[in-house]
């Protein structure tokens, strides 16, 4: 190596050395926001997914047993908070109780509604007070998907 | 008490494809700057590394599970990612590629404060570099970059770039050779 060389891969090396070494603050804030909205878009998608196949398992077994409790499928163009559909027989209709996460998604223009069983403990998820006496007995929920199939709301048929 | 180890790269990703914010936290704080100087001493342009860096590691968030240990280093898979997207975006630029900004806003610049003569040639010296490397065909670029900025040794040089070995080294004695004839063109020019 001769004496240019040398001066070279030293004036590399400054240069390497010179300038800002890392990202500035923003470009980690603006990763960690869009980490966290994919997380949240993912246990809206996992809530759906899993309340689907509620729904389906539910479904089949009524096929197969009594058809006294068929799951009701309703469409609406209306808002969440907004959304009445009206119990049958012996039934009493509530508001929706928003799901976690689901004030970051888009607004509900075209919903739909499913009847469906869940255990009684998956109210906790939305702040009830649940005992772990009975928390595993079924209790029919209306879920509220919005026209990309992600969960918004649930109410809970008395 | 002993220390936990800090997790390996491969625990983190393994995290990161299960949602894990603070694996994602920690795989970026480690590996940023690498990526990031590399798109800054490509594109000269503080802004192009910000945006490449983070193109980067959105790419990390949604394909952390298809990281192969097998087929190279965090570094060169990373590497890889950040070099596609600034040979894209040079393929684009190219009839408008600004070396200087007259601002000194959006380039490479120094930021040391220049208080003696001394100083001032050497960083004149380091800005004259600097534009030598950034006017090299990108083929140059990256090995210049990758090897003497970067200090990857050949093997992993090679694992980024797809290439064999004794091709880097081919190119980086080019690169070189092509960067010492436009540091002496500049001193003529000096003097």
């Amino acid at each position: 190596m001769n004496e240019n060389d040398r001066e070279l891969l030293e004036g590399l090396r400054s240069l390497a050395a010179d300038g800002q070494q890392g990202a500035p603050l923003r470009v980690e804030e603006r990763l960690l926001a869009e980490f966290q909205r994919r997380t949240r878009v993912r246990r809206a998608a996992f809530w759906s997914s899993g309340i689907a196949a509620i729904a389906a398992t539910l479904t089949v077994m009524m096929f197969l047993g009594s058809k006294q409790h068929a799951p009701v499928i309703a469409q609406t163009g209306m808002e969440a908070n907004m959304i009445e559909v009206p119990g049958s027989q012996g039934e009493t209709a509530m508001s929706f109780y928003p799901l976690p996460e689901a004030s970051e998604l888009p607004p509900v223009e075209n919903a739909t509604i499913v009847r469906v069983a869940l255990p009684v403990s998956s109210l906790r998820s939305i702040g009830f007070q649940v005992s772990d006496e009975g928390a595993n007995e079924p209790v029919e929920a209306d879920v509220l998907l919005g026209q990309d199939g992600l969960a918004r709301g649930v109410r809970f048929v008395e | 008490m002993l220390e936990s180890p800090s997790p390996s790269d491969r625990d983190l990703l393994r995290r990161i494809a299960n949602r894990d914010e603070g694996a994602f936290l920690t795989f970026y704080r480690r590996h940023q700057g690498l990526v990031y100087r590399f798109a800054l001493q490509m594109s000269g342009k503080a802004e192009h590394a910000e945006e490449v860096t983070q193109d980067v590691f959105m790419q990390v968030m949604g394909s952390a599970k298809q990281y192969d240990a097998g087929r190279g280093s965090v570094a060169a898979f990373l590497i890889g990612i950040a070099r596609n997207l600034v040979l894209r975006s040079l393929e684009r630029d190219r009839p408008y590629v600004v070396l200087e900004d007259p601002d000194g806003e959006n380039t490479w610049r120094m930021v040391s404060e220049q208080d003696a003569l001394d100083d001032l040639t050497r960083q004149e010296r380091i800005e004259s570099l600097r534009k030598a490397v950034l006017a090299l065909p990108p083929a140059y670029r990256e090995v210049v970059v990758l090897c003497d900025l970067q200090e990857m040794d050949y093997a992993e040089a090679a694992d980024v770039l797809g290439c064999a070995m004794g091709t880097i080294r081919s190119r980086l004695h080019r690169a070189r050779a092509l960067l010492m004839e436009k540091m002496r063109a500049n001193e003529r020019v000096v003097v």
